[in-house]
């Protein structure tokens, strides 16, 4: 409270000075904080802000989305320099509004794009299945039978399934033996598991499937099981999921048939939300409505990272 | 000058909490913008708890106000999905509020299971209907017509104060008037006065002629149907419908009784005295968000106070006996 005292006292006397650079206040609000993601971003975001020297104040509404417009509306009250949010925009619309109204801006770190967003910073869906999908063509040697795990219900997925259908396409000698949509209401490793056990049925020969792709880790690692359930684990089939999540990657790291994965750089899309909100202090206009951060590959030789 | 202290300890808390917030934050707290800001905040709150109240007088519990505040608003958000008018939507999931909260009051009353595991096992029963119902999904975007989103956003405007536009919000409309009517069937109604009665003493109140089965089924049932509404201010709120979002409000509800009660002569719950508590939960978010303090040492402070609260006017009241 001291501290608080002291600041408004020295803000005032900034603003009596005028003209003395004032320290930046920004805003941080999100309702999933307890999330490993999320810590990741904000703890990156904030890493940056101290080398700016931003006042930064995190706010956690632990899983209440209507609690964050309430809290956007008090950072607006309160005239912030800058409103990060970890929420989908859509559902906090009323407190966008009220900052636009004040012309303050909101930046998504990994939000969904949205107009009333300057900018939002996440991981490219069509670059990660890129890197896929290139994976296991590479890898069979651009010929064989290849398994596809979809879900095009969902838009970040769906992006991920039409990057590795033009990849494949792209290769004469690769077919796709079938696109599996996995019932996801289980969590989607079982009845991906299933789905597999069938097309392993129906295709006996060793050798007559060469590949799993799969647009997310859970039907990748349904498949897997199913692999090694049919005994079939030494017929070179080779998996790819995406996100890497710590399930994925031990089994990518053990060496087996799920080669690889890929994980976003939760670091990188805080401390490129920070960059973003500099540049918009700063005067400059983004153009970009969304900022890709780059993802990476996860193999055996990196999996325990 | 001791017992004016523990009776009206909460009240001069409140004030205290106010005036410090003003002084600490003279330009951004003490304006009509934030208070009107704070009263749309606490809309939903607020309907929850005065509905809290009508089932507290008794001395009952509802649990499952905040899982049946989500199912309201996810059993609208289907309906427009399936291309239900608005006012249709909204008027089918206020009813399965009242329906809900009759068959809280059955359990209670009627077969006679004790209000806190008849409405904990609602509480499950709601949130995992609201579950089966939306397949675990958020349901937002398109699906939301404008007008039900719009709800939360409109307001009656009030002119411009130094050059800022300010609305007194629907929310805060709908909520003055819950309270008004929980306020007209508690403190103006025979109805209010026997459930009062059933609190003081249900046995005596049976006794002497009070329909407490039929009471405690009118009660719960209120309380469900002020839930839904809640629920259908949120999900206009953050226009969408999502099967964990009311799951904050429960506690909060009781909190609020709580603080109110701690206000009151015999310690039963008043809704003018809901109504203080919910603000001081209000504005301790308020506050403390505008002076950066962090979220977590939050939830700390407000359980410290709620402990401060209701110790002080246990003590005021074991001095007087």
């Amino acid at each position: 409270m001291m501290k608080s005292a002291l600041r408004i006292g020295l803000t005032a006397a900034a603003m009596l000075t005028a003209g003395s650079a004032l320290a930046a206040k920004v805003a941080v609000i999100t309702p999933y904080l307890s999330q490993p993601g999320t810590q990741f971003y904000v703890e990156a975001f904030q890493g940056v802000a101290k080398d700016k020297g931003w006042d930064v104040n995190v706010i956690d509404t632990a899983g209440d989305v209507a609690a964050v417009i309430s809290r956007i509306e008090d950072m607006v009250n309160q005239k912030v320099d800058a409103i990060v949010i970890n929420v989908d925009p859509s559902q906090v619309t009323a407190g966008l509004e009220a900052a636009k109204a004040a012309n303050i801006p909101v930046f998504g770190m990994d939000a969904g794009a949205n107009a009333l967003l300057q900018t939002n910073v996440t991981s490219n869906g069509y670059a990660m299945a890129a890197e896929t999908s290139t994976y296991v063509a590479d890898r069979i040697g651009g010929a064989g039978k290849v398994v596809m795990f979809v879900f095009d219900a969902f838009p970040p997925v769906q992006v991920r399934g039409v990057i590795a259908d033009a990849v494949f396409k792209n290769y004469p000698d690769i077919s796709v033996l079938d696109r599996v949509t996995p019932d996801v209401s289980d969590g989607g490793i079982a009845d991906s598991r299933a789905k597999m056990e069938a097309i392993l049925a129906a295709n006996p020969e060793p050798g007559s499937i060469k590949a799993v792709w799969a647009a997310w880790d859970q039907p990748a690692l349904g498949a897997l099981q199913a692999i090694e359930a049919a005994g079939r684990q030494n017929e070179g089939i080779v998996i790819t999921g995406i996100d890497a999540n710590p399930q994925a990657r031990e089994e990518i790291a053990k060496g087996g048939n799920f080669e690889a994965s890929v994980a976003q750089d939760f670091k990188g899309i805080g401390a490129a939300t920070a960059d973003a909100v500099a540049r918009v202090l700063g005067g400059e206009v983004l153009k970009q409505r969304v900022i890709y951060v780059s993802t990476k590959l996860v193999t055996a030789a990196n999996a325990k990272e | 000058m001791l017992q004016i202290l523990r009776r009206y300890g909460t009240l001069i808390g409140f004030v205290a909490i106010v005036i410090f917030f003003s002084v600490m934050l003279p330009a951004t707290f003490p304006t009509l913008k934030n208070w009107l800001n704070i009263t749309q905040q606490l809309s939903m709150l607020t309907v929850v708890a005065a509905g809290m109240t009508i089932v507290m007088v008794m001395g009952d519990f509802d649990l499952s106000v905040g899982s049946m505040a989500t199912l309201s608003g996810i059993v609208a958000a289907m309906l427009f999905v399936a291309g239900v008018p608005v006012p249709a939507a909204v008027a089918i999931a206020l009813a399965v509020g009242l329906a809900g909260g009759l068959v809280n009051g059955v359990l209670v009353s009627v077969i006679g299971i004790l209000p806190f595991v008849a409405t904990l096992a609602t509480l499950t029963i709601f949130s995992g209907v609201a579950f089966v119902l939306s397949g675990g999904k958020t349901i937002s975007g398109r699906a939301i017509p404008p007008d039900f989103a719009d709800f939360a956003k409109s307001g009656v405007a009030l002119g411009d104060v130094a050059g800022v536009a300010v609305s007194l919000p629907t929310l805060t409309i709908v909520a003055v008037l819950v309270v008004g009517l929980v306020y007209i069937l508690l403190e103006q109604t025979s109805v209010g006065r026997r459930l009062y009665a059933i609190g003081g003493n249900i046995e005596a109140a049976h006794l002497a002629g009070v329909a407490v089965k039929r009471l405690k089924l009118i009660a719960f049932s209120l309380t469900g149907l002020a839930a839904a509404g809640a629920g259908l201010m949120y999900a206009s709120r953050v226009a969408s419908a999502n099967p964990t979002q009311g799951s904050g409000l429960m506690l909060n509800a009781i909190a609020a009784v709580f603080l109110g009660m701690s206000m009151s002569e015999e310690g039963e719950p008043r809704i003018l005295a809901t109504v203080l508590g919910v603000l001081i939960l209000g504005v301790l978010d308020n506050g403390l968000t505008q002076m950066s303090v962090d979220s977590y040492v939050r939830q700390i402070l407000v359980g410290a106070i709620i402990v401060l609260a209701v110790a002080a006017s246990a003590l005021g009241k074991r001095s007087r006996r």
